[in-house]
């Protein structure tokens, strides 16, 4: 098998994905645990406490908002100096779908990933769709997806959070603006909520999928196996091979 | 030692309106311009006319079922087991204001020196040092009285137990306040329900079920994965599967 490495994610990419993890990480448990209210704490009061016998209450608090504002600060040094490089051909990517093509990768994609390849051709037999899995640019449409919702989750979570800091520390005029910090927390919880869930599809993918094993390494050393480039993400991988055959 | 239940009982006929209450509790805990933890509601204008005057001096309630708790969502507000009061942890508080809205009495509001909830706590800090809260200790007629109603040998469980009081209190907002007045403290049918915010409302209505559907669908779906990839260690496109599969891939 040809082993050759093609080149998948750069330093910098490297780098903000493990920040934004680690981040995402740290904020997620110290937020879950700053609900601490029966109706409203997913997990039961237990974590709360438990949180609070570590950190005590505002350390929790402490903890959470400082990590936001370093998060956000080194999110917008990182769009600012790599506005051209990386920010605007990701979006570009991530905004991006075929309608038709996308669709069919996720439905097929979908049933293949719970229950086989062989159940999955047998229910595209009737629909009249071959049992190929169309091919898939430098993200599939999954990943695509999975982009879109945590970016605007990313977006909402910090406004929503920028919001009740505010709201906290800098507001002066005596209640008129109120029910803007309070909509923010619902709002926050349920960006956050979505997120996760999104997160926890992605973990799987990277972490524990067998197939996806490849992209999980190149998290770290920025490349892909040919062979998984052209299996994966087929379209992407013509793009790069034909580049690299101009030079 | 036991636990208290530090109550306030007011003999309403006695107050003067003179307002040193007000003064000495400002004074005490450092209350911002334009806030007060407590006040001096006038008298009944239907009562002014036939009868003697009378006012009905207030603060926070210290209730048992307080509603600002249940609006409060980190816990910064919760109700002192030790000794009944309801209390708010600063360094907790975000200062959503949510249990502004959620107090029937409107006995808290937002402390924007310190951007957190602010309310009565009966002067905690007066109490460590064997204090009695300010505005009782300055009343001049001694209409306030202050005390533990779970010692049966303190003023207030006296008083109590040998006067008819009553408690000012909304009919649909049941909070169980520990402010009992004596004498006819003029209207104790409150008007002010408590009101939960709407976004908390949507909160524990809506987005928490929808919320948990999310990630408990995402998470169901993870597990089917796992459990396929479990089950299928071997699973291969069909031989006359995509074009571009090669033979030998896992």
């Amino acid at each position: 098998m040809n082993k050759r490495m093609i080149l998948r994610h750069t330093k910098g990419g490297i780098f903000i994905h493990w920040f934004n993890a680690a981040c995402w990480f740290i904020l997620l448990f110290t937020g879950l645990g700053l609900i601490q209210n029966p109706q409203l704490q997913p997990l039961g009061q237990w974590y709360p406490n438990a949180l609070r016998a570590v950190f005590g209450g505002g350390g929790l608090l402490i903890i959470h908002l400082a990590v936001a504002v370093t998060w956000l600060l080194v999110w917008l040094v990182f769009i600012i100096a790599n506005w051209s490089s990386h920010v605007v051909p990701f979006l570009a990517q991530v905004f991006t779908l075929k309608p038709g093509r996308d669709m069919e990768w996720m439905i097929k994609k979908n049933l293949q990933m719970t229950l086989g390849y062989k159940a999955m051709a047998f229910f595209m037999k009737p629909l009249g769709l071959g049992a190929k899995i169309p091919d898939q640019e430098y993200y599939n449409a999954g990943q695509k997806v999975a982009a879109q919702v945590m970016l605007l989750g990313a977006l909402v979570l910090a406004v929503t959070g920028a919001i009740m800091l505010r709201g906290k520390y800098f507001m002066t005029a005596p209640l008129a603006d109120i029910a803007w910090v309070q909509w923010a927390i619902t709002i926050h919880y349920i960006a956050a909520g979505v997120t996760f869930g999104i997160l926890l599809v992605h973990i799987f993918m990277a972490a524990i999928a067998k197939e996806e094993r490849p992209a999980f390494w190149s998290m770290f050393s920025g490349e892909v196996p040919e062979e998984y480039a052209r299996h994966h993400h087929k379209l992407w991988y013509d793009e790069v091979a034909i580049k690299t055959s101009d030079q | 030692m036991a636990n208290q239940k530090l109550a306030m009982v007011i003999d309403a006929p006695t107050c003067l309106d003179c307002k040193g209450c007000l003064a000495a509790c400002k004074v005490a805990n450092n209350v911002p311009d334009g806030k007060w933890r407590n006040w001096i509601k006038g008298a009944d204008p239907e009562r002014r006319a036939s009868s003697p005057v009378v006012f009905q001096p207030g603060n926070c309630m210290q209730c048992d079922k307080p509603t600002c708790v249940e609006a409060c969502p980190t816990g910064a507000t919760y109700k002192n087991q030790a000794d009944g009061t309801v209390v708010i942890n600063r360094t907790l508080c975000i200062g959503c204001g949510q249990c502004l809205a959620a107090c029937p009495y409107g006995a808290r509001f937002k402390n924007t020196d310190l951007g957190v909830a602010d309310k009565c706590d009966f002067c905690a800090e007066r109490r460590k040092f064997g204090l009695e809260p300010a505005c009782v200790s300055t009343c001049p007629t001694k209409s306030r009285k202050f005390g533990d109603l779970n010692d049966a040998n303190s003023e207030v469980a006296k008083l109590l137990k040998a006067n008819r009081a009553v408690r000012v209190a909304n009919e649909q907002t049941r909070t169980d306040p520990n402010i009992y007045y004596l004498g006819e403290p003029g209207p104790t049918n409150w008007t002010v329900q408590a009101r939960m915010p709407e976004a908390f409302d949507f909160w524990r209505r809506l987005a928490d079920p929808v919320v948990k559907a999310v990630v408990g669908l995402s998470g169901l779906g993870v597990l089917a994965m796992l459990g396929k990839q479990l089950a299928m260690p071997k699973d291969a496109p069909p031989a006359d599967g995509g074009a571009h599969e090669e033979a030998g891939h896992e």
